[in-house]
């Protein structure tokens, strides 16, 4: 939990990854030492990060640490302080209007006309983005479909419940068929049904090679869909510790049948153990329940079960304890302290 | 779930010491007719659908009716048993009506613009209106066509009451396209005084009795700043009296020295007020006789009382009036100042307009470089 990987020497160039793909360098986003204040509050200090076209790229951090703002200066609503800013290969500065017609940004609040229908809401967008009426019709009926709220369409966006909003919101975004996409929270009032729905619609538009950053907190969400992470803290991105979840050094959750079982066996072997729910009283070590343990990637976990299996432990269930993500986000937060 | 998460790279913190980046604006001004009609159908089928609109426009028609047919009504009492012919109440309902019209209409104006822009914000319809390719100046315009629209549906509601005091008779028929065409252009005025408050200023409540200020700055405080200015332009001066000689046989003239407003000097008080500018360019009872100075409507009496401050005293003053025939006094018989005061005061109210839509213009813009104090942009 408090391996820190060396910090990765300033370099311009993405790191490797597996299914890295030989991208233009004008793709994406790239953004190199952009600072923001307001007044004298600094909400971004320092703020170096890539996000890559084919890929969803999270923007991870605590409240307050930049992230709207961040996505502000993304999507072309802020002049940065410092720094520069590139969005599908163009600066906001210089070609505003260039950065829009590619960027759809989908802010953490999204307020609607609410006297407008659903359709009649994306269709004032279609036309704000230029797009002909016939198209835009087209275009507004089928991003309904998209987000499912195809039964919507004729009511007042008043009448969408917050998820529903929020999904308008998304299409919203889409409208213009933009190469970057940068949603803020996207996933907060959804069901969970809308949010597998968001997961596979957010890695549809990565693999039709659009760039996709997310910015979130609620890590296990994120994990699902993002490929690569950027956390930032008090407007500054740093490094965090990610794990690889197949080979790094994670918590696991065990559970047996017998509580006594497991840990006696556990204390024989030497193994590292935390209870996993500290109580006020004593657990009952003949009922069921379960500790923590460190275990060295997948391999290690299969060695514990075929270890307790052996040893007559009656084990109910092993899984990792949190998200690598998580993980990492904790491990930021403790180094903070 | 493993998903696989690497972790990009981030540099080394460091100071960031690249100098502020330089925005280039070139996009601002840009407009196009179907923006501006995107923004504007948005704004009108909000506030067609949003308050109760028939119900506002039917309380206007009302309200002007009702006080039109009070004000015949009480003309008639007025003008005592005989009954006055129509030709005389006729100019004084007119009268009556346009600036019952321009009142209320310069009372409802503002409410229409002057949450425009930062009431959107709040709502956070604005930034996401902002990142389309929409030009400021095309919201901007669009926001100020539909509430001029709007205006101006209040303003026709009230076009029957016009005609029904010009039925009367006493008015030229030309008086009511003028006056019409007048408080329309006065409400656009006013519209975009209320959106450049809007832009200006972070709450809605604000920026609406901002706009309301400046509007009674033009109806109450400038005839008030000209009469407060009215002692400090009066000076002692030596002024030539024309009256009759001794005998009776002809005029004579002695110098006099009395107080004299200079009124040339602050007579544009009078003409920024909106009543003024419509008053003046109404055009009503422009051919009365050469020895009625004033009208007997009010329309046309402000407008003479106007020009005549304009043109402010004469050096000779002609009261030789009683002298026999053949008695005539050089001093030229005071003529009709027939040079309108309208064109000033319809220019200035239009460039106070201008300037708030340029203002709103402007605070449009994106990306923002600095943001009114207590706002977010989202």
């Amino acid at each position: 939990m408090t391996e820190t990987p060396a910090p990765d020497v300033a370099s311009p160039e993405p790191s490797q990854s597996s299914t890295s793909t030989a991208t233009a360098p004008a793709d994406g986003i790239v953004v190199r030492g952009v600072a923001r204040s307001f007044g004298t509050v600094h909400a971004l200090v320092d703020v170096e990060m890539r996000a890559r076209a084919g890929r969803v790229t999270a923007l991870v951090g605590p409240n307050g640490s930049g992230k709207t703002t961040l996505l502000l200066v993304l999507a072309g609503l802020l002049v940065p302080d410092a720094g520069e800013v590139r969005v599908g290969g163009v600066d906001p500065l210089v070609d505003s209007r260039g950065a829009r017609a590619r960027t759809g940004w989908m802010p953490d609040a999204f307020g609607t006309w609410d006297s407008l229908t659903a359709r009649e809401v994306l269709e004032t967008f279609a036309a704000a983005y230029g797009i002909e009426r016939a198209a835009a019709r087209e275009r507004a009926l089928e991003l309904l479909a998209t987000v499912h709220l195809a039964e919507f369409a004729g009511r007042p966006a008043s009448v969408l419940s917050r998820g529903q909003k929020q999904r308008l919101g998304l299409a919203r975004a889409l409208v213009h068929d933009p190469d970057v996409l940068l949603l803020d929270e996207p996933a907060s009032g959804l069901d969970p049904r809308s949010r597998v729905d968001l997961r596979l619609l957010v890695r549809r538009l990565a693999d039709e090679g659009k760039t996709v950053l997310v910015s979130s907190h609620v890590l296990t969400e994120l994990e699902e869909m993002v490929d690569d992470a950027v956390f930032i803290s008090r407007g500054r991105t740093v490094d965090a510790p990610v794990v690889d979840a197949r080979s790094g050094r994670r918590t696991w959750a065990v559970r047996a049948l017998r509580l006594g079982a497991l840990t006696e066996w556990l204390t024989s072997t030497g193994a590292q153990w935390r209870p996993a729910d500290p109580g006020f009283t004593a657990p009952d070590l003949g009922a069921p329940g379960g500790v923590l343990i460190e275990v060295a990637g997948d391999e290690g976990a299969a060695q514990l079960v075929r270890d307790a299996v052996a040893a007559g432990v009656p084990l109910t269930s092993l899984a990792p304890a949190s998200g690598s993500l998580e993980q990492a986000y904790l491990a930021l937060e403790e180094e903070r302290r | 779930m493993t998903t696989q998460v690497t972790l990009e790279e981030t540099g080394a913190p460091q100071p960031p010491s690249a100098p502020a980046p330089g925005v280039r604006r070139s996009g601002t001004w840009r407009l196009g007719w179907s923006g501006v009609r995107t923004v504007a159908v948005l704004e009108l089928r909000q506030r067609v659908r949003s308050t109760r609109w028939i119900v506002a426009l039917v309380v206007w028609f009302v309200v002007v009716g009702a006080i039109t047919l009070l004000t015949t009504g009480a003309l008639g009492a007025l003008s005592g048993s005989e009954g006055a012919a129509p030709e005389d109440t006729g100019p004084l309902l007119f009268s009556a009506v346009t600036f019952l019209v321009l009142g209320l209409g310069l009372l409802v104006t503002p409410t229409l613009t002057s949450t425009g822009i930062n009431g959107d914000r709040n709502a956070g319809t604005l930034a996401t209106l902002q990142v389309t390719l929409l030009s400021p100046a095309e919201i901007a315009v669009g926001k100020l066509l539909a509430a001029w629209a709007a205006a101006c549906a209040f303003l026709v509601t009230s076009v029957p009451f016009l005609v029904l005091a010009l039925a009367m008779g006493g008015t030229p028929a030309w008086s009511i396209v003028r006056v019409v065409v007048l408080v329309a252009l006065l409400l656009a005025a006013v519209c975009g005084i209320g959106l450049g408050w809007s832009a200006l200023i972070a709450r809605t409540a604000g920026s609406t009795v901002l706009t309301f200020v400046t509007v009674a700055g033009l109806v109450l405080f400038t005839p008030l700043l000209f009469g407060l200015t009215y002692p400090s332009v009066t000076h002692e001066r030596d002024v030539r009296i024309w009256t009759e000689n001794a005998s009776g046989t002809g005029c004579e003239w002695e110098t006099v020295t009395m107080s004299v407003a200079d009124t040339q000097h602050t007579w544009w008080l009078l003409g920024l007020n909106p009543f003024v500018v419509v008053a003046d360019g109404a055009g009503t009872a422009e051919g009365v006789e050469e020895n009625n100075f004033y009208p007997d409507e009010p329309l046309g009496a402000i407008r003479q009382g106007v020009r005549q401050l304009r043109a402010g005293e004469t050096f000779d003053r002609d009261q030789c009036w009683s002298a026999g025939p053949g008695a005539v006094s050089p001093v030229p018989p005071p003529t009709f100042s027939r040079a309108p005061v309208w064109p000033w005061g319809l220019a200035a109210n239009l460039a106070l307009g201008a300037v708030g839509f340029v203002v709103a213009v402007r605070r449009l813009q994106v990306p923002q470089r600095t943001l009114a104090r207590g706002t977010r942009v989202a």
